[in-house]
């Protein structure tokens, strides 16, 4: 086990801060470096069935939910993202997937104002263009976890994708990225298990450049009584259930569902995102509270 | 806890984009890690809707004074105003917020602050022309008050001064319209008819309106109309120079003159008339 311990974790130790202060895994009460030892073995024991959970427990909705992730950073060709906890993908994908058609959506709005040049003039701008398909977008994804990261690439060679894509195994608390680097930094559903989250929002506000934009996807409270009781019931009647029928896993599943609700809120966690220096923080509520989207901007 | 004390700890967090005003160029040398250990009051976070005016100077990191630092919205003024250049070839649009993004060494996601639909560079780009316009206005005043030039009577006077504004519209008139239709938008509408009341207000003002009775709502609306109709057929307009538009300026607002000089004379035929038959009844009571 302690073989597989993540690299921080072993340099945390080294720092002598071996026994850390309490926190909280789920509903039990943990040191810092067990928090950091179980959550790993969480992610890697659901690695593989991943997608396939998330599919289940949230009726394909979480698909939505990234999707919109994707729309509210319209990013632009020539975007450098960072996609933080991005595990197996899904991110990333998506950035890669909407570039490419705002890219193509550029580009045939410059041949259309190319109608006075001569066929050689447009053969050669088309050519220029046609090998840059990502008007040199690219987007890195980070996990602490190395099972995750491998079920990552695997589906990246499967669904084909292989330009502007880079992995790198990484702890959001500490960041193995020099300042000022990307114009995007994103944490979808990954937050929640980093074990300092001040530690890694200054980490984003570090590798940020002037102006860049840190984006938050996460579940968060519902403030609705009647539906936080159904939530509720849902949660925890039902998704350890499923964990335990498709991946096998019910104590993994057990601690999603109670780590969500240990999660601070909205507005708690706006106010860690300015406390780390971002500007213009704000929330989008998805589905009355269930996900919220959080943004801010280092400016 | 979180301490109130927000503009001395703004200073000391040093925002990389943000600036000093008196400081055009050089970038606050950010040191993270001694910031990290912050446990005590951490830095605030201003409500937006204040400007932040003069602050104490306050000894930063490295012994630096740290005067005025711009807030969030001049820093979006300046990102809308550098990105009106983009304009022209991407249109009102998210994209060519984000290369005026770019121009001021800000990362391309910080067209993120604004809408997708490029209203707020509309709403920028009509409020700055406003200002322009009165600015333009208040000179001429001067120079007449001065006694350097000649008080132009009143049709010539709104003439030039729609024509001056809509002047301003030439560099963009291409995308003019997509900027239109954006207006219109029922978001967008309470703030471009703000703009468009103001400006029609501020052109009657220099005009030397002082009126307080009735008056006052029609001319604006008139001019208003008048306004409005000459910007949509500036907007189909290819003549050289845009004559065509200056002509039909020119007689929609002769036919104003007309229309007020007809109304007012209507009024005194009125009450000659009403004279005439209270003589008349007065007459035959008798």
């Amino acid at each position: 086990r302690a073989l597989l311990s993540p690299p921080a974790g072993a340099l945390r130790a080294l720092r002598g801060l071996a026994a850390g202060p309490e926190m909280h895994f789920g509903f039990q009460s943990v040191t810092e470096e067990e928090r950091r030892e179980r959550i790993y073995q969480v992610f890697e024991s659901v690695a593989k069935k991943y997608d396939v959970m998330n599919d289940s427990m949230t009726l394909g909705i979480h698909r939505v939910w990234k999707d919109i992730l994707m729309h509210k950073m319209n990013p632009s060709p020539g975007t450098l993202l960072l996609d933080v906890a991005g595990g197996t993908g899904d991110i990333a994908f998506r950035f890669i997937n909407y570039v490419r058609s705002v890219r193509e959506r550029q580009l045939q709005r410059k041949l259309k104002h190319h109608q006075n040049l001569s066929w050689q003039e447009i053969f050669e701008s088309y050519q220029k263009d046609k090998f840059n398909s990502l008007g040199d977008s690219q987007v890195v994804v980070c996990d602490i976890n190395r099972e995750m990261l491998k079920v990552g690439k695997q589906k990246a060679q499967h669904l084909g994708y292989s330009e502007g894509l880079s992995w790198v195994l990484g702890n959001a608390e500490e960041l193995p990225f020099d300042d000022d680097k990307f114009d995007v930094y994103t944490i979808a559903f990954g937050i929640r298990n980093v074990t300092r989250i001040d530690l890694a929002l200054q980490e984003a506000y570090r590798v940020l450049k002037p102006g860049g934009r840190f984006l938050c996807l996460e579940f968060s409270h519902v403030s609705n009584p009647l539906l936080s009781r159904l939530y509720d019931l849902y949660s925890f009647q039902v998704i350890p259930v499923l964990g335990e029928v498709i991946a096998g896993d019910w104590k993994s599943y057990q601690y999603l569902v109670e780590s969500i609700r240990r999660f601070p809120p909205q507005e708690e966690l706006k106010a860690m995102i300015e406390d780390a220096g971002f500007f213009k923080v704000d929330y989008e509520n998805l589905n009355f509270g269930i996900v919220a989207i959080h943004s801010g901007f280092k400016l | 806890v979180r301490c109130q004390q927000y503009p001395p700890l703004r200073a000391l967090q040093a925002s990389a984009a943000l600036r000093r005003a008196s400081d055009e160029h050089k970038k606050e040398p950010l040191t993270s890690s001694s910031q990290q250990h912050f446990d005590s009051p951490p830095a605030g976070h201003q409500p937006e809707q204040e400007p932040q005016g003069p602050r104490p100077s306050y000894t930063g990191q490295g012994g630096q004074e740290s005067e005025d630092y711009e807030s969030e919205e001049q820093l979006q003024h300046r990102i809308l105003t550098a990105a009106l250049e983009f304009v022209p070839e991407h249109g009102w649009t998210a994209e060519a917020i984000a290369e005026g993004a770019k121009t001021l060494g800000l990362s391309v996601a910080a067209a993120g602050m604004f809408h997708s639909d490029g209203s707020e560079l509309i709403l920028h780009f009509v409020s700055e022309c406003n200002t322009k316009l009165s600015e333009l206005l208040k000179k001429e005043q001067k120079l007449v008050q001065l006694g350097e030039a000649e008080k132009k009577p009143i049709d010539e006077f709104l003439r030039d001064a729609v024509e001056a504004r809509l002047r301003m519209l030439i560099p963009y008139i291409e995308k003019w319209p997509q900027a239109l239709s954006v207006l219109l938008l029922p978001r967008n509408i309470p703030s471009s008819l703000n703009l468009l009341t103001s400006m029609i207000d501020d052109i009657w003002h220099y005009a030397g309106d002082q009126s307080t009775d009735f008056n006052w709502y029609t001319r604006r609306a008139v001019l208003t109309g008048i306004y409005n109709t000459t910007e949509l057929v500036m907007m189909q307009d290819s003549s050289p120079g845009f004559e065509d538009t200056w002509r039909f300026l020119e007689n929609r607002v002769a036919d104003a003159m007309t229309m007020s000089n007809t109304a007012s004379q209507v009024q005194s035929t009125g009450e000659a008339v009403v004279q005439g038959l209270m003589g008349a009844a007065v007459t035959v009571s008798n």
